[in-house]
């Protein structure tokens, strides 16, 4: 797993698990705040209602007191207490007074009971009039509901006083909808739901749910899903036939609009803060991980290239990276030096045996070290970088290392030399370039040894490369080289003045060698030209040696 | 003037003594036999408006049930003396709230407030309509059938009255302490009965026989339940 990854998702996650289980407790408490307030509100909306049904009861009792003082109602009423065995002239009488008090009142139904509550005459208006009713074996509730004829009435009752004492009673009753009650209503008859203004439930569900609350107590039910508060808004019981009235409005209904906003806010805000998070997390976890990943990249570049990169070191950035490249600045330089001593001393390792190679022939005694100085200095004139100046120097000066595979007999031979033989001498260059093939860091100095000897018009040797095809490197040596094979002296002919080398320098500039290169030696003039080899230290020890080396070489041949 | 009446009867009855036999009796009430109406709409109570009650009167209630207790004498016609009885009209009731005349008889209702009063009956026995009348004037209904008759006023609908009227002369309206005295009655056999207007009637038989004073004692309990209608009892 990479490093950005991994802080991305360590600041990702828990940022979005905190802000998920946050945003859900919120709503939570949110919703069951709205529940709650909905459900006092629903109650304090029953109270006051029911407080004003209280009032408009008690005005209604206040009228009836009114009506209830009529002498002739009152007379009738103890005459049908008294004419109990021939009631109906008397019964005529009182119902005739209920009808005209009915009709003054718009009463939907009147009654008369005797002190212990026997209905004695009553009236109910149909639409013929008013017709009397036939009691039975009904009694009335002195408030509340009653049925009769298949219809809902609803009384209140008044006492019929005269005097200190009580001669009967009053019932005032109207027909019941359930439309005039402000709220979602269920009227019960014992346990059975006999109207219903209220949801869109089946009655029997109803019931199945009412049958838990206590008849007189407020209750939460659950039904088709839905949390529903129901309270007791009045009720009666007479005659075995007990009534309740109970509100009944879901709850969930009436929070639904809230919810449904509530649902809104939640989701955008808790996009937008998923989002927000995600963008810091991403953000966040680029940031901590940017100074680790820009030194991690040159690592990384460093190990495709091999070159050790060097941090800039100072106070900025974080410490611990701070510290990081310090120390492997500090390592890579260790390195790079390690690295570079181990050049320089293969370097001069092999540059002594090309120096022993040159000393193996006194003409050619310090042919690599002019080479690479004449080299050095056509590629100064020529303006050339100082890493690329160093591979022209370090390369010229073992350029013809490969000669150490060609015998002295070849090399050293006077005159001219066979097609065999020049066919060996020509192998020189890709013999060098197999020896230092095997030197590591050795690389760049490759095409140079190898390929010192194409020619810029092209069918040199070994591969035969035309004009850019060959390194600059290899060409400038070459031109170095050409210069001074033909101012050295040989057995069999004396060194060229300058003057002479140059000029054919410049004639064979366009066929053999470069005239870039060319031109640029012969602007040098003549300050190319060094001392003689002879008077190097350690060339003349190198000669030394090389005498000793080749003498040694002759006896063990004679032997 | 109960105990005027009560004396004049027993007068009556000394009178008489040598052509029959006093009854005498108790009446025991033990409780209140009138519906009271004290309770106001029980709206009134839930609202927590102060409701005055009134007072107890200071008469006992049981004094009351048994003053309004009547014991008349059945099974023995006799045209009768007709009685002075009056039932004034007096601070919008009617006094005394009780009479009782034998058939026959007629009764007074002068009216003694500076209002008019409008006296009428629908009761089966004797149903009437006295029209209204101002302070000072008086209004004469003659009783000619047995029977309970209760009185009304048109005007004021709190205002009610009963006359009992009776078959004879031997009838008494209790004491307050439960005592009646139906003085001088001639031997025979009848029912002699007592009439509440909330517990209905007693009946007990009784033989008197001349010279033979009785004691006849009534408990007049609360109605059944069957109602404030008067129930007939029977007994010995």
């Amino acid at each position: 797993m990479r490093f950005a990854t991994r802080a991305f998702l360590w600041s990702f996650l828990p940022f979005t698990g905190l802000l998920a289980g946050s945003f859900w407790a919120v709503r939570t408490a949110a919703l069951s705040a709205v529940k709650d307030a909905l459900r006092s509100a629903v109650r304090d909306n029953q109270v006051t209602l029911a407080k004003e049904r209280e009032r408009s009861q008690l005005k209604n009792i206040r009228v009836l007191r009114v009506v209830v003082e009529n002498p002739a109602l009152k007379a009738g009423l103890q005459l049908l207490a008294t004419e109990r065995r021939t009631p109906d002239a008397a019964r005529r009488t009182v119902e005739d007074q209920l009808s005209e008090i009915c009709d003054t009142m718009g009463f939907d139904f009147l009654a008369v009971s005797s002190p212990s509550g026997n209905p004695l005459a009553g009236v109910i208006r149909q639409k013929a009039g008013f017709l009397p009713v036939k009691f039975d074996s009904l009694r009335l509730p002195e408030r509340g509901f009653f049925s009769m004829q298949d219809q809902i009435f609803r009384v209140i009752s008044v006492a019929i006083a005269q005097g200190q004492e009580n001669t009967g009673t009053l019932a005032v009753g109207e027909r019941f909808d359930l439309a005039e009650v402000a709220m979602p209503a269920v009227l019960l008859r014992g346990e059975v739901v006999i109207a219903a203004s209220a949801p869109s439930v089946d009655n029997s569900k109803v019931e199945a749910a009412l049958r838990k609350c206590g008849p007189q107590a407020e209750c939460e039910v659950q039904m088709a899903g839905e949390t529903y508060l129901s309270l007791p808004l009045d009720s009666s019981q007479a005659h075995n036939e007990e009534f309740t009235l109970r509100s009944l409005r879901s709850l969930d209904a009436a929070a639904a609009p809230v919810q449904a906003a509530l649902r809104a806010v939640f989701l955008s805000a808790g996009l937008t803060a998923f989002l927000g998070a995600f963008a810091i997390a991403a953000f966040s976890s680029k940031s901590i991980v940017k100074p680790l990943a820009s030194v991690v990249a040159r690592l990384r570049e460093s190990g495709k290239t091999g070159v050790l990169p060097e941090f800039p070191s100072g106070q900025r950035g974080v410490r611990e990276v701070r510290e990081l490249t310090d120390s492997f600045n500090h390592a890579a330089a260790s390195i790079q030096e390690g690295r570079d001593q181990l050049v320089r001393a293969y370097v001069e390792f092999v540059s002594s045996l090309a120096s022993a190679l040159d000393a193996r022939d006194p003409y050619t005694a310090g042919h690599s070290l002019r080479v690479s100085e004449y080299s050095c200095a056509i590629a100064r004139a020529m303006a050339i970088p100082a890493d690329e100046l160093e591979i022209i120097r370090v390369g010229a000066l073992l350029h013809d290392i490969g000669k150490i595979g060609i015998s002295d007999a070849i090399l050293q031979k006077p005159g001219k030399l066979t097609a065999e033989e020049e066919a060996l001498i020509q192998q020189h260059p890709v013999i060098g370039r197999k020896i230092l093939e095997c030197v590591q860091g050795f690389d760049a100095y490759l095409q140079v040894v190898e390929l010192h000897h194409e020619n810029w018009g092209g069918g040199g040797y070994p591969r035969g490369l035309n004009g850019d095809e060959t390194p600059r490197s290899a060409r400038i040596v070459k031109v170095a080289d050409a210069y001074d094979a033909m101012t050295s002296d040989r057995p069999y002919r004396r060194g060229m003045q300058h003057e002479e080398a140059v000029r054919i320098l410049e004639k064979c500039a366009g066929t053999q060698l470069d005239p870039a290169a060319v031109q640029a030696f012969v602007r040098l003039g003549n300050i190319a030209r060094p001392q003689a080899s002879g008077e190097d230290p350690i060339l003349h020890s190198l000669h030394h040696l090389s005498a000793a080396v080749r003498s040694a070489a002759v006896q063990e041949t004679r032997v | 003037m109960n105990t005027s009446l009560v004396s004049a009867l027993a007068a009556l009855g000394s009178l008489t003594a040598l052509h029959g036999a006093d009854i005498r009796g108790t009446v025991t009430v033990e409780r209140k036999l009138t519906p009271r109406n004290v309770t106001p709409a029980a709206g009134l109570y839930q609202r927590g408006t102060p409701v005055n009650l009134r007072a107890d009167s200071d008469q006992n209630p049981l004094d009351y049930e048994r003053s309004h207790v009547v014991v008349y004498l059945e099974g023995l016609q006799r045209s009768a003396p007709v009685l002075p009885v009056t039932m004034e009209q007096q601070n919008r009731r009617f006094s005394p709230d009780l009479v009782t005349i034998p058939a026959g008889s007629a009764v007074s209702f002068p009216n003694f407030d500076p209002i008019f009063h409008n006296v009428f009956s629908l009761s089966k026995p004797k149903s009437f309509d006295l029209g209204n009348y101002p302070k000072g004037q008086t209004r004469m209904v003659t009783f000619d059938k047995p029977g309970v008759v209760f009185v009304y006023c048109h005007l004021h609908p709190n205002m009610t009255g009963t006359v009992v009227v009776t078959p004879n002369e031997w009838a008494a309206r209790v004491d307050p302490s439960g005592q009646f005295v139906l003085a001088g009655v001639p031997s025979g056999k009848y029912s002699v009965v007592a009439w509440h207007k909330s517990a209905g009637t007693f009946r007990k038989t009784i033989e008197v026989t001349a010279g033979q004073n009785s004691e006849m004692n009534f408990f007049v309990p609360l109605p059944e339940l069957s109602d404030g209608e008067a129930t007939t009892h029977t007994g010995h």
